[in-house]
C-alpha cells in the first residue's frame, strides 16, 4: 500500500504536473473534464440504447428500462469499488478504460441485435453488455478524481467532476430521443458514440504526457478501435458509397439514388458502364452488339418498317438510338419507371455521348411510368414493342414477365405488330430463358427465339413475339454499313441454338400469383455463380 | 449516487418512457370504432321500446344492418324499381368488411381477401362475374379469374426463430418430427377435402348448409379442435401453432374453444381446383373485401342511412314498422315498409324483435383488434402480401399496396389480432377500456421481434376494436338440427346474418342475405325468378 501511494504521488508530480507545469495544467485538466462530460453522455446513451433495444425486442418497456437502469447503476458501483485496485499508471488505465467503453458501447447495439436475430441468448448478452458498460463508466469517475486530486481542493474538485457528469447525462438523455434515435437509429447512434469515445481517448494520448512507447501503443489501439467501428458503421449504414469504388472497379463518374434503385455510372479510359443496384446494364465496349441484336431482327421480321414503336424499359436510350436509324418511324413511346435514368440519358452529357442524344429526338416521347400500368391504361396501337426490362430477379420486376403482362402487351400491338423481348441468357439460365418464351406463348403469341454473344454479359437471349404469320427474318431492313455487329450472315446465325442451350423439357408458365420464373432465375444464376 | 439514481429514474421512468417506448408522440392516430356506445343503448331493451316518433317515412323494403348480409339482400332486390333502404348503426357500411380510402392506399378494416369461391357459392360467383373478376368458364365448367386479382407472388412469409421464411411452413427450419407431422396433417385434411358422407355430400362445404349430415361428420361438432388434435396424436409445437393460427384467423378463437367440425372446415372446404389456383387462390384488393362491399352497394340501387340505430321491428297488418333513432341526435323516426330484413347479429336481433324459436341462434362472438399502420419504408421488391410472426399474439399484417405496381415506399400495413380466450367477455371489456396508446403500443410490441424499428417508420396508427367481430363456432354450434337455415321472422320480415351458418365467411353472409331477400318475394308480390343460391 505504501508502495502504491508513492506511485500515485509520483505520477501526479512528474507526469501530470511535470514541467512546464503551467502548460500541462492548461491542457490536461480541461481534457480530463471534457472526458468526464463525454463519458457521462455516452454512458447514458448506451444505457438508453440497451433499454430501447430491450423494450423493442422483449416488450414491456417499463420492466426493461427498470432492469437496464438498475443493473447499470449497480455495475457502476462495482466499477467504483474496483477502481481502488488500480494503483499504477492511472492515465494509461484511464485511456484504456475509455477505449474499452468505446468498443463495448459502440458495438453494443449491432451486436445485441445480431445475437437476437441469430436467436442467441439475448437476455444474457444484454445484461452482460449493460454490466460491462456500467462497470467501465463506474471505474472512470473515481480514477478521474484521483488523477485531478491535487489540482483543486477536494470540495471544488468533486463539485466540478460530478456537475459535468450529471450535465453530460442530461445532454445524453435529451439528445437521444430528440435527435439520435430518430435521425441515426439505434445502430448508428451506438457506433457514433463508440467513435466519439475512441476519439476522446485518441486526443488523450496526444495531450497527456505518457511514456513514448505506451503512447504509441495506445494510439494504435485507438486507431484500431476507430477503424473497426467505422467499418461496422459503414457495413450498417449507407454502405454503398465508400465501398462502391472497389466493387465497380473503375472510377465512378455519376451516381443517383432514385426511389427504385441506385444508379451508378463508371468510366475508365476504355469504357463507360451503367450499373443499376450494382447490376451491370451495359458496357460501352459492346452494348452495340446487344442493342443491334435487340432492335434490327425485330424490324426485319416486320416486313415493312414500323411507324409507331413502344419501348418498355430501356431508359438508356440505346435501343431508341438503333430505332432512330429508320426514318419511317414516326413516333417512339418510351416507358421507363425511373426518371433518374431517363434524365441521365436525356440531359446529361455522359448519357448523350452514348446514345447520340436519342432521347432528345422530337420523335421520342418519354413516360416515367410503370410498364404494367401504362399498358393497362393505354388505348394506342403499336407496330413494334421493344421490351427491355432487367432480368426477373425479384418479384417486383417479375410481374413484367407474367402471362398477364404479355396478354396486355398483345392488346397494344396492331394486327401485324410484333414485340421483341430481352429474355436473359439461354446459356446461364437455360430454363428461365425458355420459360419466358413458354409464358409469352401462353398469352397467344407465336415466338421466334434467338441469341447473340455480348462479351460483357455472355451469350444473351431475345425472343420475337408476334401473330401466326411471324417468321424468322432473313434480310435486314436497313443498310448494314451503319451497323457494327449485324450483317445478313450474322443475322442467320442468331437463330441457331447449340445443344446445351436448346429448348428443354419442363418449361414453366409464370403467372402473377406464382411467379415461377423468379425462383427459377435466382437458382440458375446462383448455381452458375457458385 | 442517490442524486444520480433519482435523476436517472426521472429520465428513465417518465421522460424517456414517454418519448421512447413505442409509439412516440409524433405518431398520429385514433380509435375509429366500432360505435359500441351507440349499440349498447340497446342493452336492457327488448324491442318494444318505441318512443313517439318525430318523423315518419315509408319505403318498400327496410334493411337493418349494412354489413355483407344486408347489402346482399339489397343487391338481390336491386334493379326492380323498389325503394330499398339500408339502416346502419356505424357511419359507414360494410361491417367487418369495410375499408378506408384515407391514406396513400385504400386499406381494409377487417376482412381482406376472398378465397376463390366454390361452385356451390353461387351468389359470390355471380357477383365476381358481374365485376369482371370472373372472366369466364373453362371447358370443365370451372371459373377463370382475372389473374391480376389473385394474390400476387409472394403471398406470405413467416418470421420463425429470428428469420423470415417464405410461406407459412418454414420447411428448412423445422425439425424432422415437425415436418413429418405437418405432412401427416396435410394428407389428412386433403383426404377430408374430398371426403363425402353417406348422403353423397361433401363433409365440408361452402355454403355450410350443403355439407353432409352423415353422423360421422357431425360427430366432429361434439369435440373441440384441440381434442381432435390430441386424439389424432398431433403434438409438435409447430403444428399446434399452425392450427391455432388458422382457428384464430377464421373464427377468432383458440382451438380449445372451437368445434373440430369448424376447425377442419377451415382446411377442407375449398374445393375449386384449376391450374391457375395452384398458387394463391386468394382474391385480393388493396381495400380488401371493401371492394366487394362497394360493388354490392352500388349494384343494389338502395339508399343508405348510416348512423342510425334500430330499436325495434314489428309487423303491423300488411306493413312492418321499424323504430329508428339517429345515433348522433337521438331523434326517433318511424319507418313503415312493405317488408324488412334484419341483417344484424343474433344477439342484437333478439333485442329488436320477438323471434320464433330457433330462428335466431345463440352465438358467442369473438373480439378483434384491427390496426392500420401508415408507414414509410425502403422498397423491398420481394415483399409479400401477408407477414406472420410465429408465436406472436396477433396474426401479423398484410400490405395494402401488395397488388399495386410498381412497389411503393409509402403504404398501409393492416395488423390483425383476435382474442381467442374462452372468456370473450373479459377480452371484450379489456379492449373496450384500452386507450389508443396502450393498444398501439401492443401492436408495435407484437411486431418488434421482426420489425424493431417499425415505430420510426410509422406516421399514423388507426385502430378499430370489433367487440363482436364474428360468431365463434364453439362445440355444438351446428345445433340439434344442423344446416336448417331458418330465416323467417314473420310473414314479411326475414333474417340474414353469418350467425345463421355460424361461420363468418363472405359466401355465408351473401347467401344469407340473398335468401332473406328471396323469402320476401311473396309479401312484396315480386317475381324474382330462379333462386340465386
Amino acid at each position: 500500500m505504501v508502495q502504491g501511494k508513492r506511485e500515485v504521488c509520483h505520477l501526479r508530480s512528474s507526469v501530470i504536473f511535470g514541467s512546464p507545469m503551467a502548460v500541462a495544467e492548461r491542457l490536461v485538466s480541461p481534457a480530463l473534464y471534457v472526458s468526464v462530460f463525454v463519458i457521462a453522455t455516452s454512458g447514458l446513451v448506451y444505457q438508453l440504447l440497451s433499454g430501447t433495444l430491450a423494450s423493442y425486442v422483449l416488450g414491456d418497456s417499463v420492466a426493461q428500462f427498470s432492469f437496464v437502469i438498475g443493473l447499470y447503476l449497480f455495475a457502476m458501483g462495482i466499477g467504483s469499488w474496483l477502481s481502488k485496485f488500480i494503483e499504477r499508471d492511472l492515465l494509461v488505465r484511464f485511456i484504456e478504460i475509455e477505449l474499452g467503453l468505446a468498443i463495448a458501447g459502440g458495438l453494443s447495439a449491432p451486436l445485441l441485435f445480431k445475437i437476437y436475430a441469430a436467436a442467441g441468448a439475448f437476455k444474457v448478452a444484454l445484461y452482460g453488455m449493460v454490466a460491462i458498460i456500467g462497470t467501465l463508466v463506474g471505474l472512470e469517475i473515481p480514477l478521474l478524481i484521483r488523477l485531478l486530486e491535487f489540482s483543486l481542493r477536494l470540495k471544488d474538485l468533486v463539485a466540478r467532476v460530478l456537475t459535468l457528469d450529471y450535465v453530460g447525462a442530461l445532454v445524453g438523455s435529451v439528445l437521444f430521443p430528440s435527435i439520435l434515435l430518430p435521425k441515426l437509429g439505434i445502430h448508428l447512434t451506438s457506433v457514433a458514440f463508440g467513435m466519439l469515445n475512441a476519439s476522446v481517448a485518441l486526443i488523450g494520448t496526444m495531450l497527456f504526457p505518457l511514456p513514448p512507447g505506451t503512447a504509441l501503443r495506445l494510439r494504435l489501439s485507438c486507431f484500431a478501435a476507430l477503424g473497426s467501428l467505422l467499418f461496422v458503421g459503414l457495413a450498417l449504414g449507407d454502405v454503398v458509397r465508400a465501398s462502391e469504388q472497389s466493387y465497380f472497379g473503375s472510377p465512378i463518374v455519376y451516381t443517383a439514388q432514385s426511389p427504385y434503385q441506385r444508379v451508378v455510372m463508371t468510366r475508365s479510359a476504355r469504357t463507360t458502364r451503367l450499373f443499376l443496384n450494382g447490376n451491370l446494364q451495359f458496357s460501352s465496349d459492346d452494348e452495340h452488339r446487344y442493342h443491334e441484336a435487340l432492335v434490327h431482327p425485330a424490324v426485319a421480321a416486320l416486313g415493312a418498317p414500323p411507324r409507331r414503336v413502344l419501348v418498355l424499359g430501356g431508359g438508356d436510350g440505346l435501343a431508341v438510338r438503333e430505332l432512330l436509324r429508320y426514318p419511317e418511324i414516326e413516333r417512339i413511346t418510351l416507358v421507363d419507371l425511373d426518371q433518374a435514368v431517363t434524365d441521365l440519358f436525356r440531359d446529361h452529357e455522359l448519357g448523350r455521348e452514348l446514345n447520340g442524344g436519342s432521347l432528345a429526338d422530337p420523335r421520342v416521347e418519354i413516360h416515367n411510368a410503370d410498364a404494367f400500368l401504362f399498358l393497362e391504361a393505354s388505348k394506342e396501337s403499336f407496330d413494334l414493342a421493344v421490351v427491355d426490362f432487367p432480368d426477373p430477379g425479384n418479384y417486383a420486376v417479375g410481374k413484367l414477365y407474367t402471362d398477364s403482362f404479355y396478354l396486355l402487351l398483345r392488346e397494344r400491338l396492331g394486327v401485324r405488330g410484333l414485340a421483341v423481348v430481352q429474355a436473359t441468357s439461354p446459356a446461364f439460365a437455360r430454363n428461365t430463358y425458355w420459360s419466358i418464351i413458354a409464358t409469352i406463348e401462353s398469352a397467344g403469341f407465336r415466338t421466334v427465339p434467338y441469341h447473340a454473344y455480348v462479351p460483357s454479359f455472355g451469350d444473351w437471349g431475345f425472343v420475337l413475339a408476334g401473330g401466326p404469320g411471324l417468321l424468322q427474318p432473313t434480310k435486314l431492313a436497313l443498310s448494314t454499313e451503319a451497323l457494327r455487329f449485324l450483317d445478313e450472315a450474322t443475322l442467320a446465325q442468331l437463330f441457331v441454338f447449340p445443344k446445351d442451350s436448346a429448348r428443354p423439357e419442363g418449361t414453366v408458365i409464370s403467372r402473377l400469383n406464382d411467379q415461377k420464373l423468379v425462383p427459377l432465375y435466382t437458382t440458375e444464376w446462383g448455381d452458375w455463380a457458385r | 449516487m442517490s442524486s444520480r439514481r433519482a435523476f436517472l429514474q426521472l429520465v428513465g421512468g417518465s421522460f424517456v418512457l414517454g418519448q421512447l417506448a413505442p409509439p412516440p408522440r409524433n405518431i398520429a392516430g385514433a380509435r375509429l370504432g366500432a360505435s359500441h356506445e351507440v349499440g349498447h343503448r340497446l342493452l336492457g331493451s327488448t324491442g318494444s321500446a318505441v318512443g313517439a316518433p318525430d318523423e315518419d317515412e315509408r319505403c318498400d323494403v327496410a334493411i337493418v344492418g349494412g354489413g355483407v348480409s344486408g347489402l346482399s339482400a339489397a343487391w338481390r332486390l336491386g334493379g326492380r324499381g323498389l325503394d330499398v333502404r339500408v339502416y346502419e348503426l356505424e357511419p359507414f357500411v360494410g361491417g367487418t368488411s369495410s375499408s378506408s380510402d384515407d391514406g396513400v392506399v385504400p386499406h381494409p378494416w377487417g376482412a381482406h381477401y376472398l378465397p376463390a369461391p366454390n361452385l356451390e357459392a353461387r351468389p359470390a360467383l355471380r357477383l365476381l362475374e358481374s365485376m369482371g373478376v370472373l372472366l369466364g368458364w373453362d371447358a370443365a365448367g370451372r371459373p377463370r379469374f382475372d389473374p391480376r386479382v389473385l394474390c400476387h407472388a409472394p403471398e406470405e412469409r413467416l418470421f420463425y426463430r429470428g428469420a423470415w421464411h417464405p410461406g407459412l411452413a418454414p420447411r428448412e427450419a423445422l425439425e424432422e418430427e415437425e415436418l413429418a407431422e405437418l405432412g401427416r396433417f396435410s394428407d389428412e385434411v386433403d383426404a377430408l377435402l374430398e371426403r363425402r358422407g353417406s348422403d353423397g355430400r361433401y363433409y365440408f362445404q361452402i355454403p355450410v348448409a350443403l355439407s353432409s349430415r352423415d353422423p360421422e361428420a357431425l360427430a366432429l361438432d361434439r369435440k373441440t379442435m384441440a381434442a381432435w388434435l390430441d386424439e389424432r396424436g398431433y403434438v409438435t409445437p409447430f403444428l399446434r401453432w399452425y392450427v391455432r393460427y388458422a382457428t384464430l384467423d377464421d373464427f377468432g378463437a383458440d382451438p380449445e374453444d372451437v368445434s373440430a367440425w369448424a376447425g377442419l372446415h377451415y382446411f377442407a372446404s375449398r374445393k375449386l381446383k384449376t391450374p391457375e389456383l395452384e398458387a394463391s387462390r386468394y382474391l385480393v384488393w388493396p381495400e380488401g373485401n371493401g371492394r366487394l362491399v362497394r360493388e354490392l352497394g352500388e349494384r343494389s340501387g338502395a339508399s343508405f342511412r348510416t348512423g342510425t340505430l334500430c330499436r325495434g321491428v314489428r309487423e303491423e297488418g300488411r306493413e312492418v314498422e321499424l323504430a329508428l333513432e339517429d345515433a348522433a341526435t337521438g331523434r326517433a323516426r318511424r319507418v313503415r315498409a312493405r317488408a324488412a330484413v334484419l341483417a344484424v347479429p343474433a344477439f342484437v336481433a333478439r333485442r329488436l324483435v320477438e323471434a320464433p324459436e330457433g330462428v335466431l341462434p345463440v352465438r358467442e362472438s369473438s373480439p378483434w383488434l384491427v390496426a392500420n399502420l401508415h408507414v414509410h419504408r425502403d422498397i423491398d421488391p420481394n415483399h409479400p402480401w401477408d407477414s406472420v410472426l410465429f408465436g406472436a399474439a396477433g396474426l401479423g399484417y398484410v400490405d395494402a399496396s401488395h397488388q399495386l405496381t410498381p412497389p411503393r415506399r409509402d403504404t398501409v400495413l393492416t395488423y390483425f389480432r383476435a382474442y381467442g380466450d374462452a372468456d370473450v367477455r373479459a377480452s371484450r371489456i379489456a379492449l373496450r377500456d384500452a386507450s389508443w396508446e396502450s393498444l398501439a403500443r401492443s401492436v408495435f410490441g407484437d411486431l418488434a421481434p421482426a420489425h424493431p424499428e417499425l415505430v420510426h417508420a410509422t406516421s399514423r396508427v388507426d385502430l378499430v376494436v370489433w367487440g363482436h367481430a364474428m360468431p365463434r363456432p364453439r362445440v355444438g354450434f351446428l345445433g340439434a338440427r344442423p344446416f336448417e337455415e331458418r330465416s323467417q321472422l314473420g310473414e314479411r320480415t326475414s333474417y340474414a346474418h353469418v350467425d345463421v351458418a355460424g361461420l363468418a365467411l363472405f359466401e355465408e353472409a351473401q347467401r344469407s342475405g340473398v335468401r332473406a331477400a328471396e323469402a320476401l318475394a311473396a309479401p312484396l308480390g315480386l317475381e324474382l325468378g330462379e333462386s340465386w343460391c
